[in-house]
């Protein structure tokens, strides 16, 4: 049997993990697949359970300085149905998973899980958000794409909890988003990918650009998305096949039981062409 | 419709499943249980060298072919497959032993430390090796008129091959089974189709006779074929387990293992040789059929016959020559799913009607209405269209439910419409009626009237029907007409609940007994009536030449399937389908329209979105985050209508109805995907990825 | 680890091992057997049961998760009033086959009309979204849920 620990607040929470190694909870719905053994059987994990769901610190959303900032363990069904959130964000966390593992699941756990096709990722590279985290003797704020390294890795130290996500609020003008399942309700994403763009006198002003499931982390180039900024509306529908040619090397898709590297790759290639020709 | 037997009436078995007091096997603890965990293949094929056991706990125990007193192999039609295994295992997810005791978790740290030692010998992974290799289970052929002669005469030969693939059931239950050694008896107590089997598989593991054996049916929840053969596998192990243990042994699979090692349908390929004549007419047709039967044959023979002769759909096509078989891979064991064989060759016969009618530039519809079979036309196999065959008037509905005919003539890419025609054979394929010669009894019992029959409610809704047909025609309330518990002790074989008989075979004894009750109602407080089927002396039937009557009659249906394709991505949206049927007459308009809606979107799933994919022998997707099946988002609107055409030897009219709709969907859908996408298709399931690879090569 | 919740109304204080799941603490030590496990991985519904009120899979929550929390399952809604609103809008309307996914399904229809007690088509496909039928192709069990919101007017 496995410890359980229930702080009755993020302080306790944070010095139960600067004591004991353990495997903080807020959801569960990853944690209990990967860790299940089987029909009547416990799911097997090997560390004291830490619960953070019900912490009040992590439950809030609000707008400050002109930032979004989201607890952790906000549920993915409150984003949806929370004003101050994003609908680029919106869509993606709407063909997420079912109704009822929506209940549940919260969005620092699809963080944490650092799944290549976790679906709040892409728009959370796109938007620049931040991720607060917490132990307690220190707080770091570091960008999600320097958070999570690699399928199911992160730079979380084990005395670490995240605790909070913070978005620039910044109203795009265009905003994009496809997932690619295997079907409508409840898939894990072949492909997915989010387009933002800022258009003004007839000129893009800003764009971001990130696909999800086809490569190890999300991908987003800045550098590629700088070369776009700037060009005139008109010039786009020409420029399409140079900035597709520059995205292909960094779409690095697998084979896997949902898909295969070839299709994904077309796939998320067509998402951002069709994308790029809207703005137009 | 007031008094009609059509007229829906509430499902005796919905309250208690809606209020979830309805206790499927899981659900039932019997007193000093112990669970049962199975050590299964993780080899392909190979020789078992060594199992090394840790020493075991007080009360717990390894059951293995050691325990078994009579015959280690399950009784089916080909009964090769070992209880478990002897020597050898030859694929992944073959039962090798089991570890019983009273606590799951200590069972589990028990398996995770047998060690089995195997040495590798070379394992056939697909049809076409296996086509290669010639390790073939079984193989049948027959002809109509004269094939030969025909390609000679033939202006234009087409030739063509269609490919289907693997297809799970997914009932919502999983598969359970509990065994319970009792006063020198055997009870089976778990989720079946066919009780009768089971005993049967039982008296040959046991050696025993057969008054000691007892089955009994616990509420099943859902089966689809899957639960036809299969559950006679695990009851035998948990008998030979409570035999051992004198203990009831409970085993229930969680859905990883249950998708790992129990039956799917069969994958195929049908290769075409069609030879036309000088009005563009099929006039002559080869069809050769492989299905891949996994690693034993157990059933595969039957379903290959039911392929077999169903290969030639609704079409009368003068000059025929089909040849059948099995080939024996390292795969998982194919067996029963809704429609037997047949959805893979209609499939395949639809497809080519379809794209030999593109090829030509006529409209697919046109095309096949002018093969189609009428009555008094020989079948495939020679025997004889008796009844009346209302095709027109199906294909006519469903023009108009549907608006085909303007749909189709304003073509646009990525949006498509299609159509298939189908049948069903009705009951046993060949003799098989013949042979089981299925029982019923009905007993009077003062107000009441008992009906004792071996079909089973798996959802299908088998009880309400056959309570509906009996309390109909003595115009008693459905309360006072109840059904025996099924429990082989108290009732008599009236054969399996499958190939759609249950209505038609089973309720047209019972519809028979009630007539006669009728007549003689009033002469006793206690009346009991039985009857035996007799098979109707017109048809007949050779086993050796396939020459005769295959099915004593038909089921007939035509469905028009809408779709959209997401030019980006490829993905199909199936928007509607329209669907009519000849089922006879509808013994409950509802739960047949359920019946029907079903059987479409469960074939849609296969013919779409259900990927199933072995690599080596073992499956890449097995639990239910891999293989998808759809969702409430994923259904099509459907409409679907009956018209009447009632069959004589049918209780009031009715035929064969619950494996129909298996074989309209798919075709219906592929034939849209072609027309939206303007190209061929010879394969399902129709992935995006497969979609996507195929435009490109067509552009 | 010591839970205290809720359960059909009930107050109850269990010792558990915090990684169990809630499913197999229904199952196992509550005998509410309305609870189903077809998957064991949230892919299924026939667990669904109501926390606080909400549709949630109990295979995926551990014990340690619901402290304090409302769980309520067939076994307890079967005594009101919606329910037998639902109930008889199901029966009418052919909902039901082979039965398994049912409880989830009632589940997730009374957690749906709660937050939306006229639901369209649509809402009424996403909300099912998570409890799968393999028997009645669904499109009968949307006719039922949609006769509930009906007859239930006022109720939710």
């Amino acid at each position: 049997m496995v410890e359980g620990f229930r702080p009755a607040d993020l302080q306790e929470a944070l010095e139960f993990m600067a004591k004991h190694p353990s495997i903080p909870i807020a959801g569960g719905t990853d944690l209990m697949i990967q860790k299940a053994r089987g029909f009547g059987l416990k799911p097997d994990f090997n560390k004291p359970l830490l619960f953070i769901g019900h912490l009040r610190e992590l439950r809030q959303i609000s707008v400050r300085n002109g930032n979004i900032h989201i607890g952790a363990s906000v549920l993915l069904n409150e984003l949806i149905k929370n004003d101050k959130i994003p609908e680029a964000l919106k869509m993606a966390v709407r063909q997420m998973a079912s109704p009822p593992s929506r209940n549940l699941a919260t969005i620092g756990g699809n963080i944490c899980n650092a799944s290549p096709a976790g679906d709040t990722l892409p728009y959370l590279y796109a938007a620049d958000a931040f991720l607060v985290l917490k132990s307690s003797q220190a707080e770091r704020k570091i960008p999600v794409g320097k958070f999570i390294t690699g399928p199911g890795k992160t730079t979380l130290k084990s005395d670490e909890l995240l605790t909070e996500i913070i978005i620039p609020d910044k109203v795009f003008s265009a905003n994009y988003y496809k997932k690619v399942g295997t079907r409508k309700g409840m898939s894990l994403s072949k492909a997915s990918f989010t387009g933002l763009a800022d258009i003004e006198s007839e000129k893009i002003t800003d764009i971001r650009i990130a696909f999800g499931s086809v490569a190890p982390t999300i991908v987003r180039s800045r550098e590629i998305e700088a070369s776009i900024i700037g060009k005139p509306v008109s010039e786009i529908k020409n420029a399409v096949p140079e900035i597709v040619k520059k995205f292909a090397p960094l779409i690095r898709p697998i084979d896997d039981a949902r898909s295969s590297a070839e299709y994904r790759k077309q796939v998320s290639l067509r998402l951002l062409e069709n994308f790029l020709m809207k703005l137009t | 419709m007031k008094d009609s037997i059509s007229k829906p009436i509430t499902r005796v078995d919905a309250p208690a499943k809606i209020s979830g007091a309805a206790k499927y096997i899981g659900d039932i603890h019997f007193e000093n249980q112990l669970f049962a965990k199975t050590v299964r293949s993780d080899k392909p094929k190979a020789k078992i060298v060594s199992i090394k056991t840790p020493s075991l706990p007080d009360g717990y125990y390894i059951i293995d072919k050691n325990d078994i007193p009579g015959i280690n192999r399950m009784r089916t039609v080909v009964s090769d497959h070992p209880i478990f295994a002897d020597d050898e295992v030859n694929y992944i997810g073959q039962p090798i032993l089991l570890v019983v005791g009273p606590e799951r978790e200590k069972i589990y740290e028990i398996v995770s430390q047998i060690k089995i030692e195997y040495k590798d010998e070379s394992a056939v992974f697909s049809i076409e090796e296996a086509e290669e290799k010639g390790t073939v289970f079984t193989e049948y052929s027959y002809s109509k008129g004269e094939p030969e002669a025909a390609f000679h005469d033939a202006v234009k030969i087409i030739e063509d091959e269609y490919h289907t693939g693997l297809q799970e059931h997914v009932y919502l239950e999983p598969q359970g089974i509990t065994g319970e050694y009792k006063d020198e008896t055997m009870f089976i107590y778990g989720s079946m189709q066919c009780p009768f089997y089971v005993k049967g598989a039982i008296q040959d593991v046991l050696g025993w006779d057969s008054d000691r054996i007892r089955i009994i049916q616990s509420i099943t929840g859902g089966a689809f074929g899957g639960k036809e053969e299969f559950p006679s596998l695990m009851a035998c192990q948990v008998a030979v387990a409570s035999l051992k243990t004198k203990r009831p042994v409970q085993m229930i699979y969680d859905r990883d293992e249950d998708i790992i090692c129990s039956t799917k349908r069969h994958p195929s390929i049908v290769h075409y040789k069609a030879g036309l004549g000088k009005s563009n007419q099929v006039i002559v047709l080869n069809i050769d059929i492989i299905f891949d039967a996994g690693a034993y044959s157990e059933l595969s023979p039957v379903v290959l016959q039911r392929g077999m002769f169903s290969a030639t759909g609704v079409y009368n096509f003068p000059h025929l020559s089909v040849r059948g078989r099995n080939f024996m891979t390292n795969n998982v064991p194919s067996g029963a799913y809704r429609g037997f064989g047949a959805p893979q060759t209609i499939f395949g016969t639809e497809m080519l009607m379809h794209n030999i009618a593109v090829k030509l530039g006529v409209d697919p519809l046109k095309y096949k209405i002018n093969h189609l079979i009428k009555r008094g036309d020989p079948t495939c196999t020679g025997g004889k269209i008796r009844d009346e065959v209302k095709l027109l008037e199906i294909i006519e509905k469903v023009e108009k439910m549907s608006g085909y005919r303007r749909k189709i003539e304003r073509r646009k890419k990525f949006k498509g419409i299609g159509v298939s025609l189908f049948l069903h054979g009705c009951g046993f394929t060949g003799k098989g009626e013949a042979t089981i010669k299925g029982k019923i009894i009905l007993k009077k019992n003062g107000d009441t009237v008992i009906l004792k029959v071996s079909s089973v409610e798996m959802g299908q809704g088998a009880e309400t029907c056959l309570r509906k047909i009996v309390a109909h025609t003595l115009s008693l309330p459905m309360e006072k007409v109840i059904c025996e518990t099924i429990d082989t002790g108290l009732i008599p074989d009236s054969g399996p609940t499958v190939a759609s008989r249950t209505t038609m075979i089973v309720g047209g004894l019972l519809r028979q007994a009630s007539l006669e009750l009728k007549d003689c109602w009033n002469e006793a407080n206690e009346i009991e009536i039985s009857k035996t089927y007799k098979h109707p002396d017109f048809l007949s039937w050779d086993d050796d030449k396939f020459v005769g009557d295959a099915y004593p009659t038909y089921s007939w249906g035509a469905n028009v399937a809408e779709v959209e394709i997401d030019s980006l991505t490829y993905e199909i949206n199936v928007k509607k389908i329209s669907a009519v049927y000849d089922v006879g007459v509808p013994i409950d308009e509802k739960m047949l329209r359920g019946q029907m809606q079903g059987g479409i979107v469960q074939s849609i799933g296969w013919a779409t979105i259900e990927v199933m994919n072995s690599s080596k022998g073992k499956l890449a997707q097995h639990n239910l985050t891999d293989y998808k099946i759809p969702t409430s988002m994923d259904v099509p609107e459907i409409a679907c209508k009956f018209i009447e055409n009632p069959y004589e030897f049918g209780p009031f009219g009715a035929k064969c109805a619950g494996e129909l709709p298996s074989a309209g969907a798919p075709p219906a859908v592929a034939a849209a995907v072609s027309n939206a996408l303007g190209i061929p298709i010879k394969s399902i399931p129709l992935t995006p990825e497969y979609l996507m690879e195929i435009d490109k090569h067509e552009d | 680890m010591k839970i205290e919740f809720i359960l059909n109304d009930k107050k109850r204080v269990i010792q558990v091992d915090p990684a169990s799941r809630l499913l197999d603490i229904l199952r196992d030590d509550f005998e509410l057997t309305s609870v189903k496990e077809g998957c064991g991985e949230g892919e299924c519904g026939a667990c669904v049961v109501l926390m606080d009120g909400k549709a949630v899979n109990s295979c995926l929550i551990p014990a340690g998760l619901i402290e304090g929390r409302h769980i309520v399952t067939m076994e307890g809604f079967r005594k009101t009033e919606r329910y037998k609103v639902i109930e008889e809008s199901f029966l009418k309307a052919g909902s039901v086959q082979c039965g398994f996914c049912t409880p989830g399904i009632v589940m997730s229809t009374e957690s749906l009309l709660r937050e939306n007690p006229l639901p369209s088509e649509e809402e009424i496909k996403e909300a099912l979204s998570g409890n799968l039928c393999r028997c009645t192709g669904y499109n009968m069990i949307f006719e039922g849920i949609k006769l509930a919101a009906e007859r239930g007017k006022g109720l939710w």
